[in-house]
């Protein structure tokens, strides 16, 4: 799966997620730049990335930063086990 | 400038020598000039609708390698990475402004990140990648981390292009992820050693605990503890 993520760093908030389907690449790489475009004539400072993972819970897992804050993270530091 | 640093291992050292991307044909050395002046122009001022537009058919380049990466991973390894193909357009201008290499040069354009659960399987993963991707230069920045981002990063030389393989411990994904949330919060440049000292400093601490606890020097535990006496700092400020 494909995800299209707006990012407002300042926020720290994910303003946009959108899914596409591995066929919609060409529309999701359109879409993001279309997004990119927009939000640089607004001066917005957005991050507009396309990320791929199999399914969402990935995303979720290996690109936290957009999805969790820091005391999420710390807690997690409590649950990963090294060994 | 600051750069990240680290142990590089090269395999292809005919092409990767300099540490640049690979020789071209002709036609390519003439687009890497115009690659290059884009480069320039996103370095010094706010990029333009038809700069945005250039840039991206620039990194639509390294989609083919990509692909064939990603492909590669699952069909021989039967991992799971989790894929982006293009550098966004902030990472890039920022890279551009912070050192002084040219965008032609840039190995991250298009990459990928597996996360494994400690460094014993980082390093098989890590040697599974070597030799699946005959290609590459490895950097290693376990022990000598670039301020304070541990991982080992494997750029897989394909059809001509670089891809980046970044493989990370759950460990050093935490502190990576942690750290790019604060330099949201507080400052961007704290992921490349700036920012405030006290800032910089509990993120150093913080990794250098990771790295402790990854080769068993100090208990998990240990991590847990400052973990938490980290996120009382952070709440203060």
């Amino acid at each position: 799966m494909i995800f299209l993520i707006e990012f407002d760093r300042a926020a720290h908030r994910i303003l946009r997620f959108e899914h596409f389907d591995d066929a919609q690449r060409e529309v999701a790489v359109k879409r993001r730049l279309a997004l990119e475009i927009e939000t640089a004539t607004a001066k917005l400072d957005h991050e507009v990335v396309l990320l791929e993972a199999a399914d969402e819970k990935q995303i979720r897992q290996t690109h936290r930063r957009y999805f969790k804050s820091v005391e999420d993270l710390v807690a997690d530091f409590d649950e990963a086990e090294a060994k | 400038m600051r750069r990240r640093s680290g142990v590089i291992q090269r395999e292809n050292p005919s092409s990767l020598a300099s540490g640049a991307a690979p020789a071209q044909d002709a036609s390519l050395v003439a687009s890497k000039s115009l690659v290059d002046r884009l480069g320039e122009r996103l370095r010094r001022a706010a990029a333009t609708e038809a700069d945005l537009r250039t840039l991206d058919e620039y990194r639509s380049s390294f989609d083919e390698a990509y692909r064939s990466v990603i492909t590669t991973i699952r069909e021989k390894l039967h991992k799971r990475p989790s894929g982006r193909p293009r550098k966004t357009t902030d990472s890039i201008v920022a890279k551009l402004k912070r050192e002084t290499i040219r965008l032609s040069q840039m190995q991250d354009i298009a990459g990928c990140r597996l996360i494994v659960a400690d460094v014993r399987e980082q390093d098989r993963l890590v040697d599974d990648l070597k030799r699946l991707f005959p290609e590459h230069t490895v950097i290693d920045r376990r022990r000598h981390p670039s301020h304070g981002y541990r991982a080992v990063h494997v750029i897989a030389e394909v059809q001509g292009k670089p891809v980046e393989i970044q493989v990370r411990t759950r460990l050093q994904d935490l502190w990576a992820q942690l750290c790019e949330v604060r330099s949201d919060e507080i400052d961007k440049d704290l992921k490349y050693g700036g920012g405030p000292t006290e800032e910089r400093r509990d993120l150093d601490t913080l990794s250098q605990l990771v790295y402790h606890v990854e080769i068993g020097k100090l208990k998990h535990s240990r991590l847990k503890t400052a973990g938490r006496e980290l996120l009382m700092l952070f709440t203060k400020r």
